[in-house]
């Protein structure tokens, strides 16, 4: 029985193609999950994909948050089903303050896509565990809204506690502070990621296969590897 | 005629009497007047909707889809719309979407897109189950909390439920003492569904809800029903009995109508319906001016026809329109009465077919419209009228450059007929676009169009909506549009204004394509100084589709009706079709302003999956979009197409401001619109579905029967009917010129002043310098500045993007099958000799899609150009499209579709004459594509095709020297097609394969090594000097690179195919330089901060 995985679908998302095709070449089954749906249907682990849901309006994610499956993700997520969230799904999941922080504007401006280094720096998530600790990887990072700001105070609570997931390496792409490209809850089965690890899942399409690492850490992680630190306390 | 008694002021009453009134003719859909707004005193009451009787689809609210409450909503009892909610959780079972139950990837189907097929078709949503009234005797569990029931006016008194002996004081007084003087209960809109008004007639008996709840337990109060019996209200009791006189009935105080309603602050604090709706303020109740009797017509004023300023250039045209007869003479001065009854006319506030039939001495502006006298006469000819100002407006839409193609068209008729025989070609020119046959059950349509004018005024605007324009081409013909080229013009890279306009129009076409989800997989970006003041945005779109559903846009089928779908119709793009803003009768509001073309990809994304699932459930008779011309150009193309006509009422199109009049509705050019035929049957599931994706739709009329000879396409607004025009006259019949035509009087001039004989480097050291100088001019220089603003990983089928030679999309993910496009131009030639500049970018595009290994199959071109009014402009285009039509030709592609763009002139200089041609080709499998980047050290790097010496129009004379002059490079056709051979059998062979175009092959040689960060070594042959190979552009030239082991199958395949093939060098290891033998030798580094740092120095 293998496991199952959710791919949710918003007005205005456009990754989730992607993110079911990563999911299926990572040996998972994927299912999608419609947003005005909140029953789950039982899967094992969910992915909020990339895209312009709801066009963006108001703030990247502001809207999607309240979605009714948005309430059984954070049940769900508070219960320890792994959730990552990609790029606009990273921005719902700060909106709905299950990830601290929040995602701004690029520094420069400009929407940028490129194919950009990451390093690992915690493989104590979820979604990372298949990684070497400070393996770098080449994936493609694309959004107009990628900068990863949080005050001072969270920041030093992130890297203290080894919450920061992936850094940028090399030139950071949006400005994100202290570098931060992905990072997880306490508990490390939620990872919010800016860059798309979907998009580098196939030679033929993708700047290497670097991405397929993020999927197959999950099913590890559903397997029982034990790479989480203790859940906390509700 | 109105006779009427004489007007004599001795008449007993003194007044005088009124002239009867017109009274306008029943139209076919009732439509009230829009009712004053009693604001619901009831907070949580739906906004009225401002047509409500004319609406006769309730069930399409457009915002039910997306309110992200509509699950929790704890009003969602008393929801009328709950019944349709498109989110009830049962519609979408797992089963949809898990693997096991066929989803699309899985299993053989015609959903190659990839999205589940909604069980909708099987399970029918209830479209009148909204409508259904809400049961109004229902105890309102609400009631105790609710905070305005003690101040509901409309609420009945609440009898004292303590005070049992007491009888209701109110029950058997009489009848409602506030029923005469309510100004607002004839057109109160909820009187029929207000559970407190009592009965109408006396003899119903019923039940006067108490409303409210027991405060003690919960429980709605029902003992206090009093039945009205019809005895107790024919003879109402005494209320009491007392001694004495009873106390008279003393009324109280009648309702004073002057008093004016003062609305109470609606409650919005917590209504949840203001998150999921972007917040609009409603349009305020404007009073219509009242009508003033104009100055009478002073008879002893002669009418004199109006003097044409000059005689204009006498145009040959080739319809009938030059024999037209002119209008008939204008008549003298009529009759007081006929006066009296123009005057009553007046009074209506627009122009209808019945005005125009009376008043056809009414002079028209359609000169400032851009109509030619007699093209006017031949509107008069058509209609056996005067056109009313609406019509006037549509002829003169269709029949501008634009949209008629008048000035091309004769030219245009080449492609069809010197097009080679196609059997894959499934829609061709005059299509949305044109769609190719790929496989037995797979077709790819794909088209490129211009927006260039709009980019220059609001470079974002300009270019997002042309990409949106273009996308929804593709989506009329029914694909799922996959992928977005741009190829981009602008005026010199330092220039203020291109700094002004470059930087908007790259956000605009990133911020459109990428919420759309389309990668962007290549185009160009050119800069010249003839493009300053015209900037070229041509955007190209590629859409995949099951053959089985391709759309055509035939308004078939006679009682079908036609449904707007997409956003609201709003004031966008009119003043640019036409000075229709001052172009209007009489005294309008300032509120004409027209606005400027704003996309919304949002609603483009949402319209896209509206469309696709409307399309796999088979649901569409017809379709077309809505672009240029909007609902003037959907309506008479669509009715054209078919040989039908259409009624259609304008009152039912959802406006964006109330104050719109019918000729504006008809000619604006608002975004993210679509029209669909439907058949009644199919109407609640398309409005269902629509309204689902939460897309805007209304049904807005109906397809006619043809009547004599042909159909007539009618428009109602108000009652009256506006527009009745054959549609074939509109969008068919248009003029067509055949302008005159003379090459420029400097053709031969700059034919001689060829660039061969201007002074060139000699030593190495100087061919190092100009090597680095061009790889750094702004044509030649590393664009990836702009390119990154653009998403090409979107949907994950992208196997090759820029700065590839061709963008390569994978269709078919099991079988690799896949398509590759390449769309290129190139002005200068163009301008030296328009015929082999044509054929040169045809031969460029074609030789880019063979590169990667694919088959071209299908072409299609942008034919940008100057003032049409201009001979010289003529002539460049007759011969570009002259030199098109014959490389397709012998090519043997065929030209699917395209798009002609006139009038790119700043006073009067043109632009050179750009055609822009898109090839496309197909790759069995894109896993053997071949990219441009040396990727292995060791490789041979081969030459493939001939070297001349070539340098006019080549972009180191353009740099070097600013010089423009001499003939164009050599094009041979079937060379190309021979070195085409070899790419596609070859593919396999080669690791690597670049074209040779603009700087020759230095660019070509620097861009493969820099890819991927190998270096090079090269020895030039001998038998041309050094800088001749490095940069002479001859056409039909490719650098190859192949593993050692494979060089001699490549000579033997170049051989066999009569191509040449020169061995010039080794690629070296990473990070080696680029040296050429002899001559120089370049550090990667060097080069690549010179070929990156161009453009972000320029732009940021």
């Amino acid at each position: 029985m293998s496991t199952v995985i959710g791919v949710v679908t918003f007005p205005g998302s456009l990754d989730d193609r992607d993110a079911v095709r990563a999911a299926r070449l990572s040996g998972a089954t994927a299912v999608r999950l419609w947003h005005a749906d909140n029953d789950l249907h039982g899967v094992d682990a969910v992915i909020l994909p990339g895209g312009f849901s709801y066009g963006d309006y108001l703030r990247c994610g502001a809207i999607a948050r309240f979605a009714p499956v948005m309430e059984s993700i954070a049940d769900a997520a508070r219960g320890g089903m792994p959730v990552l969230g990609v790029c606009n799904g990273f921005q719902i999941l700060c909106e709905a303050h299950l990830l601290p922080g929040a995602l701004t504007r690029n520094q420069h401006l400009h929407f940028r896509n490129r194919d950009q280094q990451l390093r690992v720096s915690s493989t104590g998530s979820a979604w990372t565990n298949a990684f070497a600790a400070g393996q770098e990887l080449l994936i493609p990072v694309k959004n107009g809204e990628g900068r990863y700001v949080a005050d001072a105070r969270t920041l030093d609570e992130l890297e203290a506690e080894d919450r920061v997931v992936a850094r940028y390496v090399g030139v950071n792409p949006n400005g994100s502070m202290r570098d931060i490209a992905a990072i997880r809850n306490e508990a490390g089965n939620v990872v919010g990621i800016m860059p798309h690890p979907e998009h580098a899942v196939e030679e033929l399409t993708g700047p290497s296969v670097d991405g397929l690492g993020f999927f197959t850490s999950v099913l590890k992680h559903l397997a029982g590897a034990p790479s989480l630190q203790p859940a906390a306390t509700a | 005629m109105v006779d009427g008694p004489e007007r004599d002021d001795e008449t007993p009453t003194g007044e005088t009497p009124a002239v009867e009134p017109y009274a306008p003719p029943p139209s076919p859909v009732s439509y009230e007047p829009y009712p004053p707004q009693p604001h619901a005193s009831d907070p949580f009451a739906p906004e009225p909707e401002p047509y409500p009787a004319a609406d006769p689809y309730p069930a399409s609210d457009p915002y039910a889809a997306s309110d992200p409450y509509a699950a929790s909503d704890p009003y969602a009892a008393s929801d009328p719309y709950a019944a349709s909610d498109p989110y009830a959780a049962s519609e979408y079972p797992r089963e949809a979407y898990s693997a096991e139950s066929g989803h699309n990837s899985d299993h053989d189907s015609d959903h190659d897109d990839g999205y589940p097929v909604e069980p909708t078709a099987s399970a029918p949503v209830d479209p009148y189950a909204a409508s259904a009234p809400v049961d109004p005797y229902a105890p309102d569990p609400y009631a105790a909390s609710d905070p305005y029931a003690a101040s509901d006016p409309y609420a009945p008194p609440a009898p004292d439920p303590y005070a049992a002996s007491a009888p209701d004081p109110y029950a058997a007084s009489g009848p409602d003492p506030y029923a005469a003087s309510d100004p607002y209960a004839a057109s109160d809109p909820y009187a029929a569904s207000d559970p407190y008004v009592p009965p109408a007639s006396a003899d119903e008996p019923a039940e006067v809800m108490v409303g409210h709840a027991d405060p003690v337990t919960d429980e709605p109060v029902t003992a206090d029903i009093v039945p009205i019996t019809p005895e107790a209200v024919a003879t109402p009791e005494p209320a009491y009995e007392a001694e004495g006189e009873p106390e008279p009935y003393v009324a109280p105080e009648p309702y004073a109508a002057s008093e004016p309603y003062v609305a109470p602050e609606p409650y919005v604090a917590s209504d949840p319906h203001v998150a999921s709706e972007p917040h609009v303020e409603p349009e305020p109740y404007v009073e219509p001016e009242p009508y003033v009797a104009p100055e009478p017509y002073v008879a002893s004023e002669a009418y004199a026809p109006p003097v044409p300023d000059s005689d204009p250039e006498p145009v040959a045209a080739v319809t009938p329109f030059a024999s037209a007869e002119p209008a008939a003479e204008q008549s003298t001065v009529e009759s007081e009465s006929q006066l009296e009854f123009e005057q009553a006319w007046l009074g209506v506030g627009f122009d209808t077919v019945e005005r125009a039939a009376a008043t056809p001495r009414e002079r028209q502006p359609y000169v400032a419209l851009g109509l030619q006298p007699d093209e006017y006469d031949r509107i008069q000819q058509v209609l056996g009228r005067r056109p009313t100002e609406s019509e006037l407006a549509m002829y003169a839409i269709m029949w501008s450059e634009h949209c008629s193609y008048k000035s091309s068209k004769v030219h245009l008729r080449q492609f069809a007929e010197k097009a080679p025989p196609s059997d894959r070609m499934l829609a061709g020119i005059g299509e949305n676009a044109g769609v190719i046959r790929i496989t037995d059950r797979l077709a790819v349509t794909f088209k490129v169009e211009s927006h260039n004018h709009p980019s220059f005024v609001e470079p974002y605007q300009g270019a997002a909506t042309g990409v949106g324009g273009i996308v929804r081409d593709i989506l009329a013909m029914g694909a799922r549009p996959v992928a977005v080229m741009d190829p981009l013009r602008f005026g010199a890279a330092d220039h203020e204004d291109t700094k002004r306009v470059l930087p908007g129009v790259v956000a605009g076409i990133g911020g459109y394509g990428n919420c759309l989800g389309l990668p962007n997989i290549g185009g160009e970006i050119v800069f010249d100084e003839c493009y300053q003041g015209n900037p070229l945005v041509n955007a190209l779109c590629l859409g995949v589709l099951p053959v089985g559903r391709l759309q055509n846009k035939a308004a078939a089928g006679p009682g079908n009706l036609v449904v707007l779908i997409g956003a609201k119709t709003g004031r966008d793009g009119i003043g640019g079709v036409s000075v229709l803003a001052s172009a209007t009768f009489g005294d309008q509001s300032e509120q004409r302003r027209p606005s400027v073309q704003v996309g919304d990809p949002f609603m483009e994304k949402l319209l896209i999956e509206a469309c696709l699932e409307l399309y796999d459930s088979e649901l569409v008779v017809g379709i077309q979009d809505l672009g240029g011309a909007g609902l003037t150009c959907a309506l008479s193309e669509t009715a054209a197409a078919a040989g039908t006509g259409m009624s259609v009422n304008l009152d039912l199109v959802p406006l964006r401001e109330a104050s719109m009049q019918p000729q504006e509705v008809l000619a604006s050019e608002s975004q993210e619109r679509m029209l669909l035929i439907v058949t009644p049957e199919n109407l609640p599931v398309v409005l269902s579905i629509c309204a689902r994706w939460g897309v805007l739709a209304t049904a807005i009329g109906e397809v006619t029967a043809p009547e004599d000879d042909g159909g007539r396409l009618r428009i109602w607004w108000h009652n009256s009917v506006v527009v009745d025009v054959p549609p074939g006259s509109l969008a068919d019949d248009g003029p067509v010129y055949a302008r005159p035509m003379r090459a420029p009087l400097d053709v031969e001039l700059m034919l001689v002043d060829r660039a061969e004989t201007l002074p060139r480097p000699e030593t190495g050291d100087e061919l190092r310098a100009t090597v680095l100088r061009m790889i750094a001019s702004p044509n030649l220089c590393d664009k990836t500045w702009v390119t990154e603003q653009y998403d090409r990983y979107v949907l994950g089928n992208t196997v090759l993007a820029q700065p590839e030679d061709a963008g390569v999309i994978r269709i078919d993910e099991r079988s690799g099958l896949g398509v590759a496009l390449s769309v290129d131009g190139n002005g200068r030639y163009a301008r030296l000799d328009p015929y082999h500049g044509a054929k040169l970018a045809l031969a460029e595009a074609y030789r880019n899609v063979a590169t990667t290994g694919a088959t071209p199959v299908a072409v299609t071109d942008c034919l940008n150009f100057g003032s049409p009014e201009d001979p010289d402009v003529m002539w460049q285009f007759a011969e570009a499209v002259r030199g098109l039509a014959d490389g397709c030709q012998e090519l043997g592609i065929p030209v699917t579709g395209g798009n002609v763009s006139f009038y790119n002139q700043t006073g009067a200089t043109p632009i050179n004459p750009t055609p822009v041609v898109g090839v496309l080709g197909v790759l069995t499998d894109v896993a053997a594509r071949v990219p441009i980047g040396f990727s292995s050290p060791g490789d041979e790097i081969f030459l493939l095709g001939e070297t001349r010496e070539e340098l006019s129009g080549s972009e180191w004379a353009h740099v070097t020297h600013a010089h423009l002059g001499g003939r164009p490079p050599k094009v041979d056709l079937p060379a190309e097609q021979r070195l085409a051979g070899v790419m596609a059998d070859g593919a396999r062979l080669l690791s690597a394969a670049h074209d040779l175009s603009d700087g020759g092959l230095a660019q070509a040689l620097v861009e493969a090594c820099l890819r991927r960060g190998l270096g090079a070594t090269v020895a030039l042959p001998e038998d041309l000097s050094p800088f001749l190979y490095l940069f002479s552009e001859s056409a039909g030239r490719v650098l190859v690179s192949v593993r050692p082991g494979e060089r001699d199958a490549l000579i033997a395949l170049a051989a066999e195919r009569d191509v040449p093939c020169a061995h010039i060098g080794t690629v070296g290891a990473p990070g080696t330089p680029v040296v050429v033998e002899g001559q120089f030798e370049l550090p990667l580094d060097e080069l690549r901060a010179a070929h990156t740092g161009t453009l972000p120095a320029l732009f940021g």
